[in-house]
């Protein structure tokens, strides 16, 4: 079907285009679809590949809720429980919520910069295949019965080899470990995009704000995933070689794991949250037909959050004994996490308030949803980074009840609001309101009555992370309900579902710009050809569609002559090769003609000999050479100068 | 009003420096790797900190000079892969050959004077705690030195069949960067494995 789509798409394009077309074409057949590079067919996969863990981790939360429905239900023993509920976390933090927002970045931040592709094509397309040889792993481990039960923080001693023998740990850990190398190859491709490949014209405060918390997200990525890729390092030494990193009675210390983690975990939150704020930013003008009120104030909180956010881990750990003028400290300091986010809600507030006209589409609901949820789950937070607060409530639902709001209200509910704001420039097609509406109602009202009785039973002490609980705790009454709205959150997915298969049937066409927002990604057609622009867009306004007439009458690709009262920037680039413009990096003047790689089998090699590294390493330590020196020769073939002459 | 045309030749096709995008990747590659080895570093004293006898009761300071002679290769080595660089910038293939190729030869004595360093050690990794942050630190290091040597084969392949120009040299030129690079940081390394026991 999305075949029909491309074809209707490659007959609109002039027939000038047709050798752009054929330069920047994905190989035909199975090979070609193993050796895609292009950004936009690997955004698509990591969204629709994230999507389907968050239909898997929504499906075990579903079994744990089933199973805490009642007091004393025999559904789920409890070690199954336990694998249940670490698989949930780690599927939702690591396989789910990064990369579907990384999947964002690497579709739409091109796009909406106007460039034809990203720098390195290749090392995109390493980065997906890593992602999910990590995944189908760990799964694999799981559906074996060899699952990790640590939770998804795999604190020590409890994840040490004494404790949980078997290789789910040891899964845990290498999967985590290689899945992280998946991510920093985005976000250095993501910074080098943002920073190098923006349209003629368009300096750094003219970037859209998606686009700049994308590029705050990739900083927090290159200086917080390393941290946890050594903290799953060592517990990997401790456990396959008997290193001793975390054993007391060695010399080591099970905090050093949590200082890593959560150095690099409470940063992973605002990693998930901050593409979120920029997916806010930029849905919203289109729907209250103005533009954003603040977007320096805007811009600014973003960077600030990106940069405090490093500040605040110890927050995770007020009840391990750590000295109390530390967690003073730690304490103030999450609380000034509060005032960039809240100049966020001001902003956003006053760009609603001040709307020329409201249109209440599916995605301006998501996006209000998000600004009540996530300002719940803020309060619970500053309420939670009090120190006594902390001692009494930590390790209990109403632990769970705020992050569930924070990452729910925080990034699920923008991330609704850009799957139906974008759907229509990656198919062509809408996706259906009446069906968006019941999607939306549903996910609200389930969400709330999900998690807010949480709150109550993390007061009444119901402690987290426990398969049952007696009759008598008076917490029955309560599970019962959030049990049911965890139900109506998954009958609103199921809607989802259902909108996009009879959308991608017969849902109504798009053009190219349905929603009449300001950004670029909307000047080229739905489906964008592969080449994205014919001709290099230039920008000379924050919100080029709004005010350059060349750019929202005439569709780039049909060649048109620009617009009489414009001065738009033509920059030739050739067709025989797959060329972008490269800009300086504050104001985006071209530069550079950029020379992409092509469509290659190495990535998908170069990442399974990868793998052979890291997951062979639980089976004999023998495999890592191996891995390390197949790794080697793939990336030299990927590398070795063909007489093109223009690499190496 | 009109319209500005740049054409396609006018646009440099850019390989080296802070307007190419593979030295902005490479900077970013740096960043990555020095918050890893930062961490290692950080973890070293906060469980030297943490522990009462470190290094355990019963071992002796690491040993000083055999290491410090090593550490003078390693940095002769770059030494020798900045010298080939500059040839090669000159348009000299005789100097890029005697740089690169001196420079692979002190990698690989570094290599081997660390093996056997590191074979006559009384302590491993499964030792104790000390064992197992030194073992991994010195490890990690070395894993990062035959990568650069494994990259330098390759470019010292390229280098005997001709295929650099002083214009066609950013091979040399990212793999030279990336060789400082693994040398810059093992002094930090070289000092918190051997120096700071003495001093604090
Ligand atoms: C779709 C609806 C969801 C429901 C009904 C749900 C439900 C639950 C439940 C019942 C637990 C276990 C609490 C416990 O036993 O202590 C849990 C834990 C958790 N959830 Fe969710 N969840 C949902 C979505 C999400 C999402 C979208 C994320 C992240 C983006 C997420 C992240 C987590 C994490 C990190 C944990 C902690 C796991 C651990 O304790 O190790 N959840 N969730
Ligand atoms: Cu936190």
């Amino acid at each position: 079907m999305t075949e029909f789509v491309v074809a209707e798409a490659r007959a609109a394009a002039a027939p000038t285009s047709e050798r752009l077309w054929r330069t920047w074409d994905t190989p035909p057949g199975i090979i070609g679809w193993f050796s895609a590079v292009n950004h936009r067919v690997v955004g698509l996969r990591f969204i629709v590949t994230a999507l389907l863990f968050f239909l898997i981790g929504g499906l075990e939360a579903l079994a744990m809720r089933t199973q805490l429905a009642r007091p004393e239900a025999g559904l789920i023993p409890p070690e199954l429980y336990n694998q249940i509920m670490t698989m949930h976390g780690t599927t939702m933090m690591f396989f789910f919520a990064v990369p579907v927002m990384e999947g964002l970045g690497i579709y739409f931040v091109p796009l909406m910069l106007g460039a034809r592709d990203m720098p390195f094509p290749r090392m995109n397309a390493l980065g997906y295949w890593i992602y999910v040889i990590a995944g189908v792993t760990l799964y694999w481990g799981f559906l074996t019965g060899q699952a990790p039960e640590a939770g998804w923080t795999a604190y020590p001693p409890l994840s040490q080899q004494e404790y949980l023998p078997g290789l789910g740990m040891d899964i845990w850990a290498t999967a985590i470990t290689f899945l992280e190398i998946s991510a920093l190859l985005a976000a250095v491709e993501l910074v080098v995009l943002i920073l190098k490949q923006r349209a003629p014209g368009m300096s750094v405060n003219r970037m859209p704000l998606f686009v700049w918390a994308i590029l705050v997200m990739s900083f927090m990525i290159i200086f917080a995933m390393p941290a946890v890729m050594l903290g799953s390092v060592m517990l990997a030494l401790d456990r396959l070689v008997d290193a001793n990193f975390f054993d007391p009675s060695a010399g080591g210390h099970p905090l050093l794991f949590q200082h890593l983690f959560w150095f690099f975990g409470h940063p992973e939150v605002y990693i998930i949250f901050v593409p979120a704020l920029g997916i806010v930013s930029s849905v919203l003008p289109a729907f209250v037909r103005r533009e954003i009120v603040g977007y320096t104030a805007l811009a600014v909180a973003t960077v600030l959050i990106g940069f405090v956010s490093f500040g605040l881990w110890v927050h995770h750990m007020f009840t391990t004994g750590v000295p109390l003028l530390g967690a003073g400290f730690f304490a103030a300091a999450s609380t000034i996490i509060a005032i960039p986010s809240g100049i966020q809600i001001f902003a956003w507030l006053a760009t609603i308030w001040s709307a020329r006209r409201i249109v209440w589409s599916t995605p301006l609901l998501f996006v209000i949803g998000f600004v009540i949820l996530f300002t719940l789950g803020g309060i619970t937070g500053v309420m939670v980074a009090s120190v006594p607060l902390d001692w009494q409530v930590h390790d209990t639902y109403f632990v769970v009840a705020h992050f569930h709001y924070v990452l729910i209200g925080g990034a699920v509910f923008p991330l609704f609001a850009a799957l139906y704001y974008w759907f229509p420039k990656v198919t062509g097609r809408m996706l259906d309101e009446r069906l968006g509406k019941w999607n939306f109602w549903l996910m609200f009202i389930g969400f709330n009555i999900a998690f807010y009785p949480m709150h109550h039973l993390g007061f009444a002490g119901m402690p987290r992370r426990i398969y049952t609980y007696l009759p008598g705790t008076g917490w029955q009454d309560l599970n019962l309900l959030a049990t049911i709205g965890a139900f109506l959150i998954a009958l609103s997915a199921a809607f989802f579902l259902l909108n996009v298969v009879r959308s991608l049937r017969n849902g109504a066409v798009a053009g190219n710009n349905p929603w009449g927002a300001p950004t670029l990604e909307w000047a080229t057609p739905s489906p964008p050809p592969p080449y994205n622009f014919a001709a290099i867009p230039s920008v000379r306004s924050r919100d080029p569609l709004w005010s350059q007439a060349e750019l929202a009458d005439a569709e780039p690709g049909a060649g048109d002559p620009p617009h009489p009262d414009a001065e738009p920037l033509v920059v030739e680039l050739r067709d025989d090769r797959r060329e972008t413009v490269g800009t300086s990096t504050l104001d985006g003047v071209p530069e550079s003609r950029i020379v992409l790689t092509t469509p290659s089998l190495w990535p998908l090699l170069v990442a399974l000999a990868i793998g052979l590294t890291f997951i062979g390493a639980m089976v004999t330590l023998w495999l890592v050479p191996v891995g390390a020196f197949l790794t080697f020769v793939g990336l030299a073939a990927w590398h070795w100068p063909s007489n093109r002459g223009y690499e190496l | 009003m009109s319209t500005t045309v740049i054409p396609a030749q006018a646009l440099p096709v850019l390989l080296t420096g802070p307007k190419a995008p593979l030295w902005w990747a490479f900077v970013l590659l740096l960043g990555i790797e020095s918050v890893v080895f930062g961490g290692l570093i950080t973890s070293y004293f906060y469980l030297k900190q943490a522990s009462s006898n470190w290094p355990p009761a019963g071992l002796d300071h690491p040993e000083l000079l055999l290491p410090t002679l090593n550490t003078l290769v390693l940095i002769a080595s770059s030494a020798a892969m900045f010298y080939g660089d500059r040839s090669i910038k000159r348009g000299s293939q005789t100097g890029l050959k005697i740089g690169q190729t001196t420079a692979l030869v002190l990698a690989l004595v570094f290599l081997t004077v660390k093996y056997i360093e590191y074979s006559g050690l009384p302590y491993d990794w499964s030792t104790h705690a000390y064992g197992s942050m030194v073992w991994t630190m010195s490890g990690f290091h070395a894993a990062h030195v035959m990568t650069v040597v494994l990259k330098g084969l390759v470019v010292e392949a390229l280098v005997w069949k001709g295929y650099f120009t002083p214009q066609r040299r950013l091979g040399v030129q990212v793999n030279g960067l990336y060789w400082h690079f693994v040398v810059v940081v093992w002094i930090p390394l070289y000092f918190t494995i051997y120096w700071s026991p003495r001093l604090f």
